[in-house]
């Protein structure tokens, strides 16, 4: 078997897998439509890389990209607090397009002939795509407890009451801006993180690999999962990334296959795939529970019936 | 919630692997498979990517007519990797892992190229790459060869052209902001400061592939005085440089590159095209019996036109190909033949030597569009500037 | 060269307004921020260069083609949108998905069935390129000014003086509003969607006639810069996009010609864009509906 093709697949996988998660901070649990992810990603792509070519530590480097990116992420967040939904939306979209601009035209990205990088050393292993993969797989998992804390903690139920009305949220006594630039240093940090990787695993960027079409992708993985889960992100970007790898046996129809799939998915099933309440995920969940049934406590029930009530 | 997450993750784990192992698992066959890509679904680059993956069909149809290498058939194992280096990257990934496979050629842009270059090197696979321009593909190394120059020669040998034959005096330079073009606009004016003090470029501006409209920047290239636009783009946006400098009539001679190098260039820009000067590696007026059944199989077998980037891949199979009949498909023999070729004939022209980094030197075309056809115009084959090394 | 370049700004300009009234007015109904409207651009091109090319007129092609693809789109609007838009509390970053989806689907399939080779439409005009001094005025860009002109002299009188257009504005100015009065929602939904889609493939045409050649990327360039112009022109506001077309035009042109910003025409118009909303969030003509 070809263990190098597969890992490489992961790795690709992985890579935007962390890039759906941090997204969804943003969009799925601030409710903030961010189209520019791309932009971020590549932020911490090239100061990993600028970083690590000129002969520093790969695991610094990431950090730094990390950082940087975020910082950029927490002025959007400033930004965002005086554009609403659709206005947000275009402007990041137009973040996204002056970014790649730069990285086109910057001395210090490499301009047009972008950056070569040399895979990094660690503990005497060179990393491969199966490191990366691995390495990848550690920050997703560390962010995905840290999202289950979050969502449990108070910082999570701010973000969720946002999401659905920051008029009432701000009637509780949430302070709605300081959650909204919080979602977006977070997500665009994570993104950095995930570019940092994304430059070393590839081992040349150019500015072509933060373009707009990129972000539309990860906000596609995200929409096709789930929005505002953290199951859908990961299962969105697995899909989303193995398509094109999938879909090689139909030939020279692969592209339209491919935007097939997208609108049938969400046209039968706009909350996602395996979001919550979508036909998919209650049949799953339905069979899980069958097979392992499990005694229902008072608080599921009174979950229920307050369910039950939104319904009717 | 985790245990979810992480039994969903292994099922799509299994499905991948399960993908992933189709296709591997073939019985060694008879055949010499020889790995493509090229960017074929990709709507900006459709037209090249079809161009590549005939032409590599046309070659093998035409070596196995011919009795294959020393008897056994090729057989292509292509792929489109969309323009995207994350594609390429998974393909240059499968197609190194396949031990069936004999070695590679590259019939995609730069980035997809650039990637896939040093996964083929440590790998242990031959690479021949078929027309992409960035200056450090070969770089990946000794594995690696370009069947084209880059963009430095042809543009100094540009320099040389417009100074001495055109006579220019004042260059405007349009280009496309790609690697493609910054690398040949800053040996094109190295060469013009270096040996042609005289000529002063007065207009230089950088457009994104994706812009169609050069109305401005044409009306702005024809205020400053040029008497010589150099048009560093590709044949669309090439095309609206001529139509645009006929239409509102300039009267500006055009230089162009081989990315202007397609009938689809004369098509768009029509009578505006008569009078386009541009540097290439084809000509099409050789009589070269290699150039002349390229071109008329091409057209027999697709029904259009053969192009610059159609004639390159076709010469990248050429140069595998030789390299098989005479010493087999070792990687190691194979590496050390093409190395030493010598004046070996190709429809992109004489490939006269491949210098120390895997690049082919070869003299540089200079065409004329007359009546609507490129035509021989001159060529530029000073050792000096074809030789990749000296940049 | 200023008035040369002022002339190649208002060309441009008036293109961009063209190609950003499709997605406005589909905006202005269902709030989609609708990217296959670029589909529909690439599209129209196609359509209408096949019928001036069977028919040799190209009033056909354009008629044809605006009535083909506006058909098209109250087709997609009845079995896509509709029933996306249908289920409750839906982002609206939701049906974007399902439009980038169907405009993958536009770009490829046009691959497929017409090939990636340009495809030239060699219209041949009645008349020379006007030349007066040093400026020159070219025949397709006279093309450019009386078909805006024309096509938004329609728009106006359809949404002003009839029936159908009182229920689009209705519609726009709140729907809920205008259900509880009985205005047929529905209808001008189907008007949004069969103009929206109509106006893009007159844009998608006459773009393939200024550069005489058209290709399946043909609609990747509009695909965003109108989400940009219709967001300048305030979100669903027809005369507004005008005007942010405009806009983008002249500062696209001049920006690029006069100054030495290290950004590429395509970026410019988001660069303005941003400026202004930090400046001025609503829009240049304000909101005409809620967001």
């Amino acid at each position: 078997m070809n263990t190098y093709y597969l890992y490489s697949i992961l790795a690709t996988a992985a890579i935007f897998t962390m890039l759906a998660l941090s997204l969804n901070i943003i969009t799925g649990y601030a409710g903030q439509a961010m189209m520019g992810i791309a932009a971020f990603f590549g932020i911490g792509a090239y100061t990993a890389a600028i970083i690590t070519t000129n002969g520093g530590n790969f695991f610094l480097a990431l950090a730094a990209g990390m950082l940087v990116s975020g910082a950029f992420g927490a002025v959007l967040g400033v930004i965002s607090l005086r554009l609403q939904a659709d206005f947000l939306a275009i402007t990041t979209i137009g973040i996204n397009f002056v970014m790649e601009a730069l990285f086109n035209r910057m001395k210090i990205t490499g301009g047009t002939l972008g950056l070569t990088i040399s895979k990094p050393v660690i503990f005497g292993v060179k990393m491969g795509n199966k490191q990366f993969f691995f390495l990848a797989v550690i920050f997703i998992v560390i962010l995905c407890l840290l999202l289950v804390k979050m969502r449990k903690s108070w910082f999570g139920m701010a973000l969720a009451s946002i999401n659905n009305d920051s008029a009432a949220a701000r009637s509780f006594g949430i302070n709605v801006n300081k959650y909204q630039i919080l979602a977006f240093t977070i997500g665009t940090a994570m993104a950095g993180l995930a570019g940092g990787i994304y430059a070393h695993r590839m081992g040349f960027i150019s500015a072509s690999d933060f373009a707009f079409v990129v972000s539309i992708q990860v906000v596609s993985m995200v929409v096709i999962g789930g929005l505002g889960t953290i199951r859908g992100p990961i299962f969105g970007a697995l899909l989303i990334t193995s398509l094109p790898e999938i879909l090689r046996f139909a030939k020279d129809y692969r592209e339209l296959v491919y935007g097939l799939l997208l609108v049938l998915m969400v046209r039968f099933m706009p909350q996602g795939l395996i979001g919550d309440d979508s036909p998919l995920w209650n049949a799953l969940t339905g069979l899980w529970r069958k097979v392992f049934p499990k005694k229902k406590t008072r608080a599921d029930l009174i979950v229920e019936s307050v369910k039950g009530g939104e319904q009717a | 919630m985790m245990k979810k997450v992480l039994s969903i993750v292994l099922v799509l784990f299994m499905v991948v692997t399960m993908m992933a192992s189709t296709g591997i698992a073939e019985a060694k066959s008879d055949t010499i498979k020889i790995g493509f890509f090229a960017p074929v679904s990709a709507a900006s680059a459709a037209a090249d990517g079809e161009s590549a993956i005939n032409s590599a069909r046309l070659a093998v149809k035409l070596v196995n007519e011919n009795g294959g290498i020393n008897g056994t058939q090729v057989e292509l194992v292509d792929f489109d990797d969309g323009l995207d280096t994350k594609q390429a990257a998974n393909i240059a990934e499968r197609l190194a892992g396949d031990r069936d496979i004999a070695a590679v050629v590259s019939g995609s842009y730069s980035g997809p190229t650039k990637v896939a270059a040093p996964i083929f090197q440590e790998a242990g696979k031959l690479m021949v790459s078929a027309y992409a321009v960035h200056p450090d593909v070969t770089g990946a190394g000794d594995l690696i060869f370009s069947q084209s120059f880059p963009g430095a020669v042809q543009a100094t040998g540009a320099a040389v052209v417009a100074a001495e034959q055109l006579k220019a005096t004042k260059v405007a330079i349009i280009y496309v902001d790609l690697d493609f073009g910054t690398t040949q606009v800053n040996a094109f004016k190295a060469k013009l400061a270096k040996d042609y003090p005289d000529v002063q470029v007065v207009y230089e501006q950088g457009v994104a592939i994706s812009d169609s409209d050069l109305t401005s920047v044409v009306t702005a290239a024809g205020a400053a005085g040029a008497d010589l636009i150099y048009s560093v783009n590709y044949y669309e946006q090439a095309a609206e440089v001529l139509r645009q400098v006929g239409m509102q009539k300039l009267g500006i001679p055009v230089l162009g590159t081989e990315g202007a190098d397609s009938w689809m260039l004369l098509d768009i820009a029509k009578e505006y095209a008569d009078g386009l000067y541009i540097t290439t590696n084809m000509n099409r007026d050789d009589q070269n019996e290699q150039t002349q059944a390229y071109i008329k199989n091409y057209r027999e077998e697709y029904g259009k036109e053969p192009d610059m980037v159609g004639a390159s891949v076709y010469d990248a199979f050429q140069v595998l190909f030789e390299a098989m009949k005479n010493v087999g498909t070792d990687t190691q023999a194979m590496k050390e033949f093409i190395a030493g070729m010598k004046n070996f004939d190709t429809v992109t022209g004489t490939l006269l030597y491949y210098n120390a980094e895997g690049s082919a030197v070869k003299p540089i075309q200079v065409q004329l569009v007359t009546n609507g056809e490129y035509h021989f115009f001159g060529v530029v084959d000073d050792a000096q500037i074809i030789d990749p090394a000296n940049y | 060269m200023f008035l040369q370049q002022l002339i190649n700004a208002l060309t441009i300009g008036s293109l961009y307004a063209l190609t950003a009234m499709g997605a406005t007015l589909i905006y202005g109904i269902l709030g989609i921020l609708d990217i296959a409207n670029a589909g529909a651009y690439l599209v129209g091109a196609y359509v209408g260069w096949y019928i001036y090319y069977a028919t040799g007129s190209i009033v056909l092609g354009f008629l044809g083609s605006i009535l083909l693809v506006g058909l098209l789109g109250i087709f997609l609007q009845r079995t896509i949108y509709s029933p996306i838009l249908a289920k409750p509390r839906t982002l609206s970053i939701i049906p974007l998905v399902a439009a980038v989806g169907l405009f993958t689907i536009s770009s490829d399939a046009v691959r497929l069935i017409c090939g990636p080779n340009s495809k030239t439409y060699d219209l041949k005009f009645p008349m020379e390129i006007i030349q007066v001094g040093k400026v020159t005025i070219q025949p397709a860009w006279l093309l450019i000014f009386a078909l805006t002109a024309v096509l938004l002299a329609i728009l106006w009188f359809i949404l002003n003086k009839t029936k159908l257009g009182l229920a689009w504005r209705a519609t726009a100015g709140d729907r809920e509003i205008a259900l509880i009065c009985g205005v047929n929602t529905n209808n001008a939904m189907a008007l949004s969607y069969i103009l929206g889609y109509g106006f893009a493939a007159a844009a998608g045409i006459m773009t393939g006639i200024l550069y005489n050649n058209i290709t399946p990327a043909l609609g990747e360039v509009p695909s965003y810069k109108m989400l940009a112009i219709i967001v300048l022109g305030g979100l669903g506001n027809p005369l507004g996009t005008v005007i942010a077309g405009l806009i983008i035009g002249i500062a696209e042109v001049f920006l690029s010609v006069y100054t030495k910003i290290p950004i590429p025409k395509d970026a410019i118009a988001f660069v303005v864009l941003i400026i202004m909303l930090l400046v001025k969030p609503e829009g240049i003509m304000g909101r005409r509906n809620k967001v």
